[in-house]
């Protein structure tokens, strides 16, 4: 230290009379020998939170503390917004930033650029490890993973039977699907016996072979919280399960092994629960739509059998003598129920709502009723064709009122083209 | 011929199975090549699907059930008031 300097005089004073300081004067020299330390200036330093106080003023003040000393900290409200976690009393935690003075109160203090949870610098390490060791496994490969049944029955639920997870998630799927079946296995999600607890709810579930699908879910929290998500052994149970599951944990930058272990990762136990089942409120429409296109079927194909019959009837009626009045009537009602007939089929499909109930109005009887008749064989079978006729058989002949009793005379076949 | 079922099959039938079903009978009415009778019959069944999937879904209530009760410490100590229908 250079003998001329501030440092070196002031305590070298003349012995007889003691040089008197000023407290400021005490204080302005050991803010100075601190500021003058690099040591000081950049510290990592390790310890408990204890009564953290948030003042209007947007900073945090706080005391770090082990078993037997104790130093004050700040940490600025710039920094408290970037920070990643908010110093809670307890709280074990490390700090990074530097020891100044504050000459005022004659104190020292850590003044924090970046605080850490204590110990997650081991559990970041513990996790590159172990990810890198089932990935070299294959456990996370994209093959691995099975899709998901599109129409889960019993969905098993692993999740804390409190909070709002196993909530929300029995909402999603009442919202969703629900003519499902959600079967829950409690679990802790947290602490040191949760890895344990949530093993053996998986394997509660895959002992029940009626189960398709499991959703493994837990809500936010810190690495600690999550770290069951990571444990080995819920990693592992996880990729032997005998159905698909889909792992939700945390929130959307969570990502913990068994989200990578999982046939399906969703961001959030909602998330999951959405992912998992159809939503059936597009289904009433579905349905109608399906409706709609049995009932334009079925429309078009009477259309096609009445121009059909229209032929037939008049094939028919040439072969009869003397029959003017009647072939007048029957090409008249022929052409009648076609024409009834071809404007149904003309509507638009998608204006076919409600055409279920008219169509059930077409029943064979409505049609005998608009004057077509049915021409049956002894034998019961209905006649379509000629051929299957032979001349002096007996045929019955349907009408809406009864049934007439004749014989057939003679049968000619019509053009191919008729008969598609 | 499809042989009509008895309202009972069709509500023990799963949901989409009810659905399937009645997208197949769209698809043989639109192909267009059935007989009368067996179109008729199986316009019946189509209306009569619609109608049971319809209702299933109004009626649909999700259920609820849980393994594992009274398995220590596994599950939390408070049971699960939530979410039971």
């Amino acid at each position: 230290m250079p003998p001329d300097s501030d440092q070196a005089t002031l305590w070298e004073a003349p012995r007889p009379a003691p040089r008197i300081l000023r407290v400021s004067d005490l204080n302005r020299h050991i803010r100075v020998l601190l500021d003058g330390d690099p040591a000081l200036a950049d510290v990592w330093v390790e310890g408990e939170v204890s009564q953290p106080s948030y003042p209007p003023s947007g900073h945090c003040f706080f005391v770090l503390k082990d078993a037997a000393s104790q130093v004050k900290a700040v940490l600025f409200r710039e920094e408290l917004v970037r920070a990643t976690v908010r110093p809670e009393h307890g709280m074990h935690v490390i700090l990074h930033g530097k020891v100044r003075a504050y000459e005022a109160q004659g104190s020292y203090q850590v003044y924090v650029e970046s605080i850490t949870p204590a110990g997650a610098g081991d559990l970041h390490q513990q996790y590159e490890t172990l990810r890198t060791k089932l990935a070299a496994e294959g456990l996370f490969e994209e093959r691995r993973k099975r899709p998901l049944p599109r129409w889960p029955r019993r969905i098993g639920i692993v999740t804390s039977p409190v909070g709002a997870v196993w909530r929300d998630i029995g909402n999603v799927m009442r919202r969703r699907y629900p003519i499902g079946e959600l079967v829950l296995s409690p679990t802790i999600v947290q602490g040191p016996t949760a890895s344990g607890a949530i093993v053996r709810a998986l394997h509660r579930l895959y002992a029940d072979t009626s189960i398709d699908l499991i959703i493994l879910a837990r809500g936010g929290g810190s690495l600690e919280d999550l770290w069951s998500f990571n444990d080995e052994r819920v990693v592992r149970t996880v990729v032997e399960a005998p159905m698909p599951v889909v792992v939700g944990v945390g929130h959307e930058s969570d990502v913990t092994l068994a989200d990578f272990a999982a046939d399906l990762r969703a961001p959030t136990p909602s998330a999951a629960a959405e992912q998992a089942v159809p939503d059936l409120a597009q289904f009433p429409a579905i349905l109608d739509r399906l409706r709609d296109r049995a009932s334009a079927a079925m429309i078009s194909g009477l259309a096609d059998r009445g121009a059909f019959l229209g032929q037939e009837g008049r094939a028919l009626t040439r072969l009869l003598p003397d029959t003017r009045a009647a072939r007048q009537r029957s090409a008249e009602l022929v052409d009648r129920g076609h024409r009834a007939l071809s404007a149904r089929t003309a509507r638009e499909l998608a204006a076919l709502t409600g055409l279920g109930d008219a169509l059930r109005a077409l029943s064979p009887t409505a049609t005998l009723e608009r004057g077509y008749a049915v021409a049956r064989l002894a034998d019961g079978s209905i006649v379509r064709d000629p051929a299957q006729a032979t001349v002096g058989e007996p045929l019955e002949v349907v009408v809406a009122r009864g049934t007439l009793s004749t014989r057939i005379e003679a049968t000619a076949k019509t053009d191919e083209e008729v008969l598609r | 011929m499809t042989e009509p079922a008895a309202p009972d099959d069709l509500a023990a039938r799963p949901f989409d199975d009810l659905v399937a079903e009645l997208q197949r009978i769209v698809q043989a009415l639109e192909a267009g090549n059935l007989p009368l009778e067996e179109s008729i019959a199986r316009y019946r069944e189509a209306l009569r699907l619609h109608a049971a999937a319809e209702l299933r879904l109004r009626e649909a209530e999700l259920t609820i059930s849980e393994l594992g009760r009274g398995m220590g410490a596994d599950a939390a100590e408070e049971p699960a008031t939530e979410g039971e229908a």
